[in-house]
């Protein structure tokens, strides 16, 4: 038992973890695999709260200081096998996690949690916060149209920031991408442990 | 039967929910009915600093919630609102004793974060000596309830620090209500900020512009403030050598200065770097305002110690600031007291709970049937970083939690004794505590917070307002009126 077990738990540590609860922007119909009483009422909640959400957060686009659209995510359609745009995800350490297919106009962050890649987006592509940050390759990275500064204030947050670091939320495939490699940050969540501590508020 | 893992976190800010949502996903599927997580707050709505910190005109990051209420709508978590943890018995409402908690849970987490401000020694509380925390609370209708900033008779502030919590401050004061009220700023905080008579924002630190503590967006966002103007800054406090990209984007920004010209507006602010308050006259009959009495500094190239700037002669160089309000925004620090539940893990000098690596603040040995102690977040690191750091320490404890489980998880052939010390029948309800006061419904559930949440956009939806925030009085009288309406 306990040998199996401590497989399990391995197969749950690695990086290709697939979350058990998705996050609310892909399709909440869908991804709560579990029930309860009150099910129901929170799920309609959810929905609700999405929409409004998603009206109010269109609505402020035009007065908000920021000037990116924060509803990219959530409708990626993997397309077929063969015919879309190759992204490599690949470790700190340089392993390959995996390449998968995306359509053009789709993002990094969204591409990552379309294949369960270990990818957070805490702000869900509203450009405030770090959690999406990919290193990408040279060639690659100078394809891309210049960062704005909204997303350089918060690559200056970043844990082990790079040259050619990027929001994953704000690099969007286009054909000349194709075989674009995401390396994930080698900010590792253990930097705690080790006793350093971020200095800025 | 395989040892359950029994989870206490106390604390429902972000650091608490971050961890709950990373030890649900990793959790083995296989084991997945051996885990339960209950979530424990003082206060009766979740999100902590999410909820009761984040600046409105900030909603952006406020998404984290909808992760956090994924996690919610997982059955083996549960969130228990106005529950205060502590150490002992204390005879108040809702209370719990640590005590019932480590016979309860087989893993005890401290999420319990930052919750007092770092006060200036020579600025003690007074009428118009207010902490920053009060005005974010005032601004958030935190349960604390501070009495309102006496902005009507205030033209000029005093803000004493240069964090991110200075800035939301002065950018609350300046920002034209007319951007504000889309925002999620309660009624009456909206009327206080139409009717206020700021006109100047001085934002003092000890030292220079390479050691600010306020990010790069939170300066971008000042600069861009319509009809609101930085007084441009002297060269020689530019003059300085950036080493890192943040500091170069810094200087940039402040030698661009604000959007708006200087002299071109009403409402206007400062950043009175190498400043420290060295003491403050009260107002009197004579004077009706607050005279800050700021020393003038210069800051070691070695040690970037702030110390006293001096005149030829050797005499501190000191100048006065009339103010009308002094705002100390200087950092947070974790709750001292001798009550709270990790009093005997505090570190008095540092202000937050002494950790090991993983958050781990138990050393007993891992077989013992008492609970393993870690904390998380701000609690466990002070209060530094943004949320994307106490999201990784977050998961950084999940995962030593995870860790110290499955060593300790006997196998299937010595697990003659009880598989877990918790007294509590069934092995998952909550401490005896809990239901009497859930029985009462003093104590709130997520589905109580979601059935809020609700509420509050719905009721500020008419106005194209982000929500209406509810006090718990009001919390408390819509959850009982639908319970009603349900029956």
């Amino acid at each position: 038992m306990n040998c199996a077990f401590k497989r399990d738990l391995a197969r749950s540590f690695s990086q290709t973890l697939r979350p058990r609860f998705r996050s609310h922007r892909r399709g909440i119909q869908t991804d709560f695999r579990t029930t309860k009483p009150s099910g129901n009422l929170l799920l309609a909640h959810l929905l609700s709260k999405a929409e409004k959400r998603g009206l109010q957060l269109s609505t402020s686009q035009s007065r908000s200081f920021h000037s990116t659209t924060t509803s990219a995510h959530g409708d990626i359609t993997r397309p077929e096998p063969g015919t879309g745009i190759k992204v490599n995800f690949k470790d700190s350490k340089g392993n390959l996690i995996k390449t998968v297919e995306a359509s053009e106009g789709d993002d990094i962050l969204g591409i990552a949690h379309e294949y369960d890649i270990d990818l957070e987006g805490a702000c869900e592509g509203s450009v405030a916060c770090s959690t999406c940050h990919v290193i990408l390759s040279p060639e690659y990275y100078d394809l891309l149209p210049e960062p704005e500064d909204d997303e350089n204030d918060m690559l200056d947050m970043a844990f082990g920031l790079t040259d050619t670091s990027r929001l994953g939320c704000q690099v969007k495939l286009t054909k000349e991408l194709d075989g674009i490699t995401a390396t994930l940050p080698s900010a590792t969540r253990n930097m705690f442990v080790d006793g350093k501590k971020p200095t800025h508020h | 039967m395989i040892r359950p893992l029994k989870l206490a976190i106390i604390g429902g800010g972000p650091s608490g929910f971050y961890l709950a949502s990373r030890l649900l996903s990793l959790f083995p599927q296989s084991y997945a009915d051996s885990l339960r997580v209950h979530i424990f707050d003082r206060l009766w709505a979740p999100h902590g600093l999410v909820r009761y910190g984040v600046a409105p005109d900030h909603p952006e990051v406020k998404n984290c919630t909808h992760k956090f209420d994924s996690a919610a709508s997982d059955p083996r978590l549960k969130f228990f609102g106005n529950v205060n943890v502590a150490s002992n018995g204390v005879d108040a409402l809702n209370s719990v004793p640590s005590s019932s908690l480590k016979k309860n849970y087989t893993h005890l987490v401290f999420a319990t974060g930052c919750t007092e401000p770092n006060m200036h020694p020579l600025l003690p509380r007074d009428d118009g000596i207010i902490p920053a925390l009060d005005i974010v609370h005032w601004y958030t209708r935190h349960p604390s309830n501070p009495s309102p900033p006496p902005l009507s008779s205030t033209n000029h502030v005093s803000i004493i620090g240069m964090g991110n919590v200075s800035l939301d401050v002065a950018r609350m004061l300046l920002c034209p209500p007319s951007i504000l009220e889309k925002y999620d700023v309660p009624s009456h905080v909206l009327d206080a900020l139409r009717n206020s008579k700021v006109k100047h924002v001085s934002v003092i630190g000890r030292r220079g512009p390479l050691e600010a503590a306020f990010t790069t967006k939170e300066l971008r966002e000042m600069m861009n403030l319509p009809d609101v103007a930085l007084r441009p800054l002297e060269k020689s406090v530019l003059d300085v050598q950036a080493s890192t990209r943040q500091q170069s984007r810094t200087l940039d920004l402040l030698k661009k200065g604000s959007k708006a010209a200087f002299g071109t507006t009403l409402k206007t602010w400062s950043l009175d770097f190498y400043r420290n308050p060295i003491g403050v006259t009260v107002p009197s009959s004579k004077s009706p305002s607050y005279s800050l009495s700021l020393g003038h500094t210069t800051v070691d190239s070695v040690t970037k110690r702030a110390g006293p700037l001096l005149d030829p002669k050797g005499a501190p160089i000191t100048s006065v600031l009339p103010t009308s309000l002094i705002v100390p925004a200087m950092g947070f620090h974790a709750e001292p007291s001798s009550a709270a539940p990790y009093a005997q893990w505090y570190d008095l000098d540092q202000k937050y709970i002494k950790t090991l690596p993983g958050g781990r603040v138990s050393t007993t040995n891992l077989d013992t049937e008492e609970p393993k102690i870690y904390a998380s977040g701000w609690a466990a690191t002070g209060a530094k970083g943004v949320l994307a750091s106490t999201m990784m320490n977050a998961y950084s404890v999940a995962e030593a939690i995870l860790e110290d489980w499955t060593n300790l998880t006997p196998s299937s052939t010595n697990s003659n004794t009880h598989p877990v010390a918790i007294s509590s029948s069934p092995w998952d309800a909550p401490p005896p505590e809990i239901l009497d006061g859930l029985s009462s419904a003093n104590i709130t559930t997520y589905e109580d917070w979601l059935a809020v949440d609700a509420e509050e956009v719905r009721r500020a939806s008419a106005g194209g307002k982000e929500r209406e925030r509810m006090d718990w009085n009001e919390a408390k009288k819509f959850l009982y009126d639908t319970a009603r309406q349900k029956r």
